[in-house]
């Protein structure tokens, strides 16, 4: 189920009356309901898969208590592989398998041995590497002693499956989501509106933005041999433009449904096209997965704790990973190095935490010049990696980007959608407009008369109506 | 929760009349149309004996209105630039629904792209977005999986960017829209290329689209149906003809009868005849239309 579709229009009001009505004073029967409901919303894809949620959430729950028991390190390090084994497993079989199995053929091929390929047809289930790192950090949180296991079944399916975040997240820790299953929920209605207001601004995200700049940036990148070098540096913009606005838009709409229910989830993105370096982009970027690897991997393999080479070594392994996490793809693999490049001299010249608590322009209405400088640059890095990350292959990245760089970078591009570059435009405004918090539209008019507010929310319904484009999957349900 | 209820409930009704008011959009929009030759196949004011349909082919080659005169049929052009047989067929269904039966429906044939995956012809949305304030031309829309089945109970969902700037399109230099629906080529654009090519004479199958072939054979289906001669014109152009599509196209018809093909006049072998390599200029598309009139006036004595 979308969360921009018909169905989930129905299914949500549904679920919230039926929540708050009905199964209001019995906390299990309201955990017992979501737990209902998210299986409900994920076997709308493919029920078949709901079966894999479950036997891993049942595998990690059985090991959560058994390391409760256990004092002995040795069989309590055996549980957490165990853990591990059953999650990667899963995740390396449905996601991976495919990608070693075709490069094995290569490799061999490439010595002269040339075997036969034995791929699989294998259809990746939805959101399969989001929920595995949810339940990972648990049992890790567990054998670590951060986090007491818990007895309660329903309540752990409930934090496995949990709808609103469950296929492509946030990526929520154990310790900050799995208590508030435990707590009985009371309705706010400052929170259920800017619950409401999250919502809508995450599908003006998606319907218009992402949308919209979808439609432009496909063109241009399935035909990108016949363009000039400025058009397809606009599609890389285009594509820029739909990630943020889908990936974003998607974790927007996810927290503010979450809302409604009275539960919590973090940020996940905070306004990183406005960073000043690719540090700090990726302190806004996909937080909930950056500060996962930081925790459950950077921090494992001693962080910043080593020399120099230490630390580089282990910022190229996180990049790397996390572009393999994106996909079996070589692409993913060549974004994430690239990322690490760009990361680089900031490490080398201990510059990589200049920004890490302030906004840009904290208490101005505009960036200053150097500032702006800073955004530009960083900026124009992301684009270019991003082209990585939509080719199709590694070659066609390579002369995607050997066209930006060719003299027709300096001519009129053939596309040029004035509808679409206003909207963006207008999006950009308001997302600096809304920088400080922790969505766009969260304070935005916040002083102002109801009619005024609900003025501004009817006006951004209409342009999704207006501007509705043709309906694209979420990016990153692939993942 | 009585209070948030209640202001969901307020945004809702002004929602719901805000929509509403989207419906004085959608009825204006088709008023100021320059193209309104759908909007007259839907509402049935396209009582014609003959019916061009096709793609530019059709629109800017053959002129109905010369048709009407030679042959004394009543002939109008539904033929659109760029579009595919998917949307002929479209506009055929409409047609029907709506109006008469024509006699006669010409059907002009893209050699050899009419029924494979071909960029320049396309179903063309463009010209259903400003009409979309009939609930057919919606589901339509929603049917060819552009837009969201929301618009069926919202009006807005039925705007879109037509509805902004319908007042945009305006009349081509080239092939302006005359009364009889035809757009026949005026005047040489300089820049367009008229060089003769010599193209690859095979034809692939395995490419044709399943779509393309069941639009066909729906086109085919309802002529036979409501009793209408459905003939197949094929089109001089500046470039060999594919007679492997041909034989090909001949196995998808009931016979060789329904097919004009144009005649082997040294009118098509000139440069000054185009406009570019697959469209003839004013002058050579009136003798093209007369050796249709004479085909249609042999087969229907």
């Amino acid at each position: 189920m979308y969360f921009n579709s018909i169905d989930f229009a129905i299914f949500l009001p549904i679920v919230f009356l039926v929540y708050w009505f009905i199964t209001q004073k019995n906390l299990k029967l309201q955990n017992a309901l979501i737990v209902v409901a998210s299986y409900v919303f994920y076997g709308w894809w493919d029920w078949r898969f709901l079966s894999l949620i479950v036997f891993s959430s049942l595998v990690d729950y059985s090991i959560g208590l058994a390391l409760k028991k256990e004092e002995q390190q040795s069989k309590r390090k055996l549980l957490l592989w165990t853990s591990i084994g059953v999650n990667l497993g899963f995740l390396g079989f449905f996601k991976y398998y495919n990608f070693f199995a075709d490069n094995f053929v290569s490799a061999f091929s490439f010595f002269g041995q040339p075997i036969q390929p034995n791929t699989l047809d294998i259809i990746l289930p939805v959101g399969i590497s989001f929920y595995t790192f949810q339940t990972l950090s648990y049992t890790i949180d567990v054998y670590k002693r951060k986090l007491e296991p818990t007895s309660n079944l329903i309540s752990f399916l409930a934090f496995v499956s949990f709808f609103p975040q469950l296929v492509a997240g946030p990526i929520e820790r154990a310790t900050h989501l799995l208590p508030q299953f435990y707590k009985k929920r009371v309705f706010h209605y400052s929170l259920a509106v800017n619950g409401c207001r999250q919502i809508l601004w995450g599908l003006f995200k998606k319907i218009v933005i992402a949308d919209n700049c979808a439609e432009y940036a496909n063109m241009i990148f399935n035909n990108s041999s016949d363009y000039s070098g400025s058009t397809l540096f606009m599609g890389a913009l285009f594509f820029t433009f739909q990630i943020y606005g889908d990936f974003s838009g998607y974790s927007d709409i996810a927290i503010g449904t979450s809302r409604l229910f009275g539960f919590d989830l973090k940020q996940n993105f905070a306004f990183p096209y406005f960073s000043r370096d690719i540090a700090e982009f990726w302190r806004r970027w996909h937080i909930s997965l950056s500060t996962w690897f930081r925790d459950y991997l950077y921090i494992p393999l001693g962080g910043s704790q080593g020399g120099t080479l230490m630390k580089v070594r282990n910022t190229f392994i996180i990049f790397l990973v996390s572009g393999f996490w994106h996909g079996a793809n070589w692409t993913f693999i060549a974004w994430g190095f690239l990322n690490a490049l760009y990361f680089l001299p900031l490490l080398l010249t201990n510059k990589n935490r200049k920004h890490t608590t302030s906004v840009v322009a904290q208490h101005n209405y505009l960036p200053n010049i150097k500032e702006f400088i800073h955004i530009s640059f960083t900026f124009l890095l992301t684009v270019l990696a991003w082209v990585f990350f939509r080719a199709n292959n590694l070659s066609h990245a390579f002369n995607y980007l050997k066209g930006i760089a060719s003299k027709s970078i300096f001519s009129l591009p053939e596309v040029r959608p004035s509808y679409l570059i206003l909207l963006i435009v207008f999006f950009i405004c308001i997302e600096w407009m809304g920088r400080r918090s922790l969505f766009a539209i969260e304070n935005l008019l916040i002083k102002k008369h109801f009619s005024v507010k609900l003025a501004f929310y009817i006006f951004l319904i209409v342009l999704m109506f207006l501007f509705y484009g043709k309906e694209q999957a979420f990016i990153y349900f692939q993942f | 929760m009585k209070k948030f209820i209640v202001h969901i409930l307020i945004c809702a009704s002004i929602l719901f009349i805000v929509d509403k008011l989207a419906y004085f959009i959608l009825k204006e929009t088709p008023k100021h149309l320059y193209d309104t030759r759908l909007k007259k196949v839907l509402d049935g004011e396209m009582n014609k004996e003959l019916i061009i349909l096709g793609s530019s082919k059709g629109a800017g080659n053959i002129i109905a209105s010369q048709i009407e005169k030679e042959t004394g049929y009543d002939s109008y052009n539904l033929s659109y630039m760029g579009s595919n047989v998917i949307f002929h067929e479209f506009i055929l269904r409409k047609l029907l629904k709506h109006n008469k039966a024509p006699k006669i429906v010409l059907l002009t044939i893209d050699n050899p792209q009419t029924l494979i995956n071909e960029k320049s012809l396309s179903y063309r949305f463009d010209k259903l977005y400003p009409l979309s304030v009939y609930n057919e031309v919606n589901d339509e829309l929603i049917a060819q999986n552009d837009r969201s089945i929301l618009s069926q109970f919202f009006l807005m969902g039925r705007l879109s960017k037509a509805h902004i700037n319908y007042s945009n399109e305006k009349p081509s230099k080239d092939n302006p829209l005359l009364e009889d629906g035809s757009m026949p080529f005026i005047r040489v654009n300089p820049k367009s290329k008229r060089e003769f090519v010599e193209r690859s004479i095979l034809y692939d199958k395995t490419l044709e689209m399943e779509s393309k072939l069941e639009a066909l054979n729906s086109i085919q289906n309802q002529c036979e149906a409501n009793n209408i001669q459905l003939y197949y014109v094929f089109s001089p152009k500046m470039f060999n003809f594919n007679s492997a599509f041909y034989k090909r196209f001949l196995k998808l018809i009931n016979s060789e009868k329904e097919i004009f093909k144009y005649d082997n006049n040294s009118l098509y072998t000139l440069k000054t005849s185009y406009f570019d390599q697959s469209h003839l200029m004013i002058h050579s598309a009136k003798v093209f239309t007369k050796e249709i009139s004479e085909f249609i006036k042999s087969h229907n004595p």
